[in-house]
Order: C-alpha cells, then structure tokens, then sequence
C-alpha cells in the first residue's frame, strides 16, 4: 500500500519531476500533431488522386489508341460487369499551348486530354474540379455559351439579334467566330494563372474566353503538327499541382477528328479507358486489373497495360509513406530523449531519497517493494506526461486552423498559405491506432528509463542508505 | 519461524553468557560472536569484534561507548539492518540473521521497531501517515483498506499517547526536534513489535526534551512489557536502563547493574 501512497506524494510534492515529463508531453503532443496533419494530406492526396484517375485505367502502349473502344469496354463488362459502375475513353497526347496576354505570347507544353465531359465525369471527380474565375463551379461541358461569346468579342456582341444575312452581319459573324473559336476547352488552373508576389493572389492569363492554340502531332506514320484554336470555358482545379499545371481538357471528338483518328461521327480512337467500380464493389482492385489484364491480352496480346489508380500514382504514394515513416522514427527520438530526461531525474531523487529509502526498508519495505515504488513512479508520470500531451496534441489538432490563424494575425504572414496547398485549411486525420501507438511508445518509454533508478533505489542497503546524512 | 531453530536452543544456552546468572529461560534477543568490519577504501576497518549478548524479554538495555566503538552496527546488525561477518542473531532462542529477505523485512516491520537519532521521517507525509507506515508497508491496498480504520485510530492513540495530538495532519517540517521524535517513537510502536531497537534517541535534543523522550520509552517499556535497546553515550540516561553494556574496540567490556538509586532499577527490581 504504501508504494501507492508514496508515488502519489511524490507525483504531487514534485514539480521538479514533473517538469521532467514536459518532454514526453511535448515529444507525444508534436508526434500525434504531425501523424495527424500528414495522415490529413496523405488521405486528401489520396482522395484527389483517386477521385481523378477513377480505380483502374486500361492504357494502351501505342499512343494513337485504338479505335476498337466498343471492343474494348465490351470485353471489360464482360470480365467484370458486376463490378463495373461506368467507364470512359480518353485520348491522351502532349501539345504545345499558345496564347496571347497583352501583346505577348504565352507557350506551355501541355499533356492535351480529349474527353467526352458526361462520361468522364461519371468515372471519376471530374466535374467537382472544375470552376469559373471566381471559384464558382462550373458545368462539365465544352459549349461555348452565347453570353461568353457577347462578352469577349466585340463583334458578337454587335451581332446580338439581328440576324440578317447581310454583308455585314456575315463579317460580323466571321469576325466573332474568329475571337471566339466555338470549341471550348477546360484549362489546367495553376496554367491559366500567375501569381502576384504582392497582393499573394493570382491572377487570370488565360481568363475564359480566351482563345487558346494548341500544336500538336498527327497520328500518322510520320508525325506532322496540326493545330487548333479553343475558347477557354473553365479551369481545372484538383489541388495536385502535377494536373493543374499541365492538362487541357477538350472535347474528345474534336481531338480524334484533329489527329486524324476519327470518323466524326463520334467513334474514333482512344488510348485510356477510365473504369470506375460500382461504390459497393468488395472486388480487389488488383486482382480486378489483372483479370483485366488477362482478358485484354487474348483480345489483343502485348498492347494493353491495365493499372489500378494506386499503380499510376505508386512513387508518390509511396513516397508520401515513406516520408510519414521517417518523421515518427525521428519524432520518436524526441520522447527518448525525454526518457533520459527523466532517468537522470529519476537518478537524482534516488540519490535524494537514499535516507528515506534506508527508513522504508528499516521499517520492513522490501527490495521489490521499494523498486515498485520508482516504477511507478515513472509510470504514474508517464501516465501524466503522455495523457497531457495526447490531450494538448489532439486539441491542437482540433483547433489546428484557429491557432494558425492566430498566428498569422501575430507574425502578420500567413504560416499556411492556401493558396500553395490550394486547401483552404490544413486537412488533418486523427487515426486511433496511431494515436494508442504513440501513447503506449511514451508509458514505455518512461517506464524505461525509470528502471536503472528503481533498481539502485531497490539495492540500496539499509545500513548505508541510513548513514546517508 | 522461531520454532524450525528451536534445536538450537541447547547451544545458545551453554554459549551465551548471562551477567546477572539469574536467567533460567531463553533471552530473547541474543548475539553470539558477532563480528563486523567496514572497507574503508583498500583497508578493512573491525568494528565488532566478537559481541556476545543477550537481552531479556521486558529489558531495557542501554548499550554505551565512545563514538566509533560500534553500538550502532551492533544495534543494526541485531535488528537485520545489516549481516554479521561472522556470528550469529538469536530471537526467543532461534537464528534470524541467515534468514531469507522476505523473512527479514518481515520481522524488521512485525518484531522490532525503530528509532533513530535523527528521527528519518518521510517529509512528504502527514505524521499520522508517518505513524502509519509500518502498517502501510505490511500490507496490500485490499487488506489495508480493510482494517484502515482500526489501524487509524491505533495510530491516533499512539500520537495522542506521545503527546502529539494536536499535530496529526502536520508534516515533519512542521514539527519541532522533540515532536519528531515523537512522532518516530509512535512510528516505531505503531506495528506492535516485540523489541525496540533505539540509537542515539536523544542524540540530536536538549537536555529536556531528551528527558522527556527517555521517560516515555520507559513508561512504554512497562506499559507494553516490550524488550528495548537503547544506544547512548549519555551517562545519565544510561543511568536510567535496566542494565548497560559497555562496547570498547568491538567487544562488550562489561556489564553493570543500572547504578543504585536509580528509581526505575530500584522499580524492577
């Protein structure tokens, strides 16, 4: 009994120990803080990836497609119908984006994206990343509407009703189709901006209605340039700056018919096919994309390369983990450090201690007894150290974005810039396990190091404890 | 466990010596050639040297010397604070200094009581926490909590009885030397020992205080009829034991009859 009654007398009558679980607290509090905030960017990451590449992409190596599409998703609805919510062609190609701001000319190389916008937007998140210049969302289509037209070409606008077809009006009509090509195409976000470095806002280049030029490669024997003129409808913001500054969206047929592989009636080739399983699908991923796999090769061996959405984003995915893995072992050292905090604390009281430890066992304590007593010692600040710091840590999670607005306002810079992000906050996730993990680590550790003392305390002899004066 | 050495009684009986040749029954704490020496650095410094003694059950033995002489390794050495070199420690006739760990902190919490000169109370608790240790440390938290408030108020009486009842819930820092030492006479009663084991309890006081300290432990070795060792070199309290035990270079020189005209010897007798 009087082990309970002494580790709770310490644990009141200490501050000096207590001061030395400051740093288990603080080692706990930053270890949940930072598995939070990366388990939060990693999910989201995660998410965004997935919500764009839909759950398996069947690719072809050949980069003219195949003109088979039919064929194709045939086969794949019939390895996995079940399974197979809805799917959709995409022709992938690179190209050279041109347009004019002021009076100079802006080029980009781009990765040029021919989709069917419905469809696609069926298979993944496509239509949620889309916005007009005021974030406002925008619909997933390529019509260039009557209103954009009016606004940013003069001549429509002189147009308006009349629709006589005088001289005139057929100049006019020349004229505004010339300003505003009737194609639409969706513009990557972080490719139609630029940042101001002084107002920290971005500003539009390519704002919509800007007619944009894209050069790109005919699908031939011997690649040739084509080129072709868009008006800008929308931008794509997915949060992945690998997207957002790289990819064009335009209307799939439009492209096929430019590359010269389609029959303008709608059917042409692609070289993606996007799958996206039904929501309650239990299929493996994996084991899906390999049925896939399997099925394509017997309708055309050695062209088709099935991958799932973690597959295409694997090194970074990958990478993210990995990251997250080294921090907690490096985080880890701070509440070993904190171990050794408290076994040179726990040293000293022992040595402080020799005379009382000489009564205790004068009065009959015995050996284990009296190692108990600086075990539990160490645990019972443990218990205090990991519980103040899990608590701290997961309120500051909790109120992650409050205190970094407070810190803003303090320092007056912004110490999470949305903008880089494109979060508007810092997404955090609070994952249990890991949580029972790092509180658990830290008891340990704290027990730990509370060892060697207890057992020097233990070992003492009475006779010369007490001649301790 | 006394009864598992009861075989060895015999061979106390021949072995030690008994001054006064009056005792018929076994003593009941007893050395046998106790020897003990200390490293000091690279050389081995005798402290005891052969003790023999024997103290009778209800007998209040003052053990005096000049510092450096050993009473006080002999005190602990009687009460298992420590291990002769050599030699032996006899309770009610059987050996307890060979005996295992948990035997020993056994009969140091159950069969003797401690007092020391400079008090050693544990300056984080209360002094009635203090006077409860002994018990705190006999038992688990189920059987304490059990009998808590039986060991409550024995430890109250025994503050009340040392005269410390108004100072219950103050800690040690908060007493004065004499109370302190109250405070550890009742620690010391607290666990109902058989022997009393007292070194230098009157070292670190005044003059009154000191007497006061001595005439309660007398009066609590008639009242308890408990067997008592006290450690002085204070002639005058000397004066006031049964018998005292000169230790001179580590061996008992002599023994003497308390000094005639002691009342408390005259009241024993």
């Amino acid at each position: 009994m009087y082990k309970y009654l002494l580790c709770w007398k310490y644990l009141r009558g200490r501050y000096i120990a207590l001061a030395s679980v400051v740093s288990v607290m603080l080692g706990v509090a930053t270890l949940i803080v930072v598995n939070a905030v990366m388990a939060g960017f990693a999910t989201k990451m995660r998410s965004r990836l997935h919500g764009f590449l839909s759950d398996i992409v069947v690719m072809s190596y050949d980069r003219n497609g195949f003109a088979n599409a039919d064929e194709v998703t045939a086969r794949i609805r019939q390895i996995a119908g079940d399974d197979v919510e809805a799917m959709a062609g995409t022709m992938e190609t690179y190209a050279i984006l041109r347009f004019y701001v002021g009076g100079s000319e802006v080029t980009k190389e781009v990765k040029l994206i021919g989709v069917k916008p419905e469809e696609r937007a069926k298979t993944g998140d496509f239509a949620e990343f889309l916005f007009d210049e005021n974030d406002r969302p925008a619909p997933a289509s390529f019509e260039v509407s009557e209103e954009l037209r009016k606004k940013t070409s003069p001549a429509a606008g002189v147009l308006g009703e009349n629709m006589d077809d005088d001289i005139l009006n057929q100049a006019l009509r020349k004229q505004a189709l010339d300003d505003v090509p009737p194609r639409g195409a969706i513009l990557g976000y972080a490719m139609a901006t630029a940042r101001d470095p002084e107002k920290h806002r971005d500003e539009y280049l390519a704002p919509r209605g800007t007619k944009v030029m894209l050069v790109f490669a005919r699908a031939s024997k011997r690649p040739e340039p084509a080129t072709d003129e868009f008006t800008v409808v929308s931008f794509f913001k997915s949060g992945m700056s690998e997207y957002d500054s790289s990819i064009v969206f335009v209307p799939l047929e439009r492209l096929q018919f430019m590359l010269g592989i389609g029959d303008g009636e709608g059917r042409g080739a692609v070289n993606q096919i996007h799958i996206k399983l039904k929501p309650g699908s239990k299929a493996d991923l994996n084991v899906l994309a390999r049925k896939i796999q399997r099925g394509l090769e017997r309708l055309r061996p050695l062209y088709f390369k099935v991958a799932t959405w973690e597959e295409m984003q694997g090194p970074l995915l990958a990478a993210v983990s990995i990251e997250q893995d080294i921090l907690n072992m490096l985080l880890f050292f701070i509440i070993a450090v904190a171990g050794f905090g408290i076994l040179a604390i726990f040293s000293m009281i022992v040595v402080e201690k020799t005379r009382d430890i000489g009564v205790l066992k004068a009065l009959g304590a015995s050996t284990t007894g009296v190692g108990g007593i600086f075990l539990g010692y160490g645990l019972a600040l443990g218990i205090v150290g990991a519980g103040t710091g899990l608590a701290g840590g997961l309120l500051f999670v909790k109120y992650i974005n409050k205190i970094e607005d407070a810190l803003s306002a303090l320092t007056g810079q912004r110490v999470f810039n949305p903008d880089i992000y494109y979060f508007s906050e810092i997404p955090t996730r609070v994952e249990p396990l890991t949580v029972a993990w790092v509180f658990c680590g830290a008891l340990l550790i704290a027990v730990l190091a509370s060892v060697w003392p207890a057992i020097r305390a233990a070992r003492l002899r009475p006779v010369e404890a007490l001649r301790y004066e | 466990m006394n009864n598992s050495h009861i075989s060895r009684i015999d061979a106390l009986e021949t072995k030690s010596s008994t001054p006064r040749g009056k005792r018929s029954m076994t003593a009941h704490l007893s050395a046998r050639g106790l020897a003990k020496s200390y490293r000091k650095g690279k050389t081995e410094v005798p402290v005891l040297k052969g003790v023999d003694l024997a103290v009778d059950r209800g007998e209040l033995v003052a053990v005096m010397g000049a510092s450096g002489s050993g009473k006080s390794t002999l005190l602990h050495v009687l009460g298992l604070l420590d291990s002769p070199d050599r030699g032996a420690v006899d309770l009610d006739g059987g050996r307890i200094d060979d005996l295992g760990d948990r035997k020993r902190d056994a009969l140091r919490n159950q069969t003797f009581g401690f007092i020391f000169q400079f008090y050693h109370l544990l300056p984080e608790l209360s002094a009635l926490d203090n006077v409860l240790m002994p018990l705190l440390i006999r038992h688990g938290p189920i059987g304490y909590m059990a009998a808590r408030r039986t060991y409550r108020r024995r430890a109250e009486a025994l503050l009340d009885r040392v005269g410390l009842a108004g100072r219950r819930t103050h800690k040690p820092a908060e007493l004065s030397g004499g109370e302190m030492q109250r405070a550890a006479v009742a620690r010391a009663l607290v666990g109902e020992p058989e022997i009393v084991l007292a070194d230098e309890p009157t070292g670190n006081l005044d003059a009154a205080n000191g007497r006061a300290i001595l005439e309660l432990l007398r009066d609590l070795n008639r009242e308890r009829e408990l067997t008592m060792m006290l450690v002085t070199h204070d002639s005058q309290i000397a004066s006031r034991a049964d018998r005292v035990v000169r230790l001179v270079e580590g061996r008992i020189e002599e023994f003497s009859a308390a000094p005639e005209g002691s009342d408390f010897a005259a009241s024993r007798l």
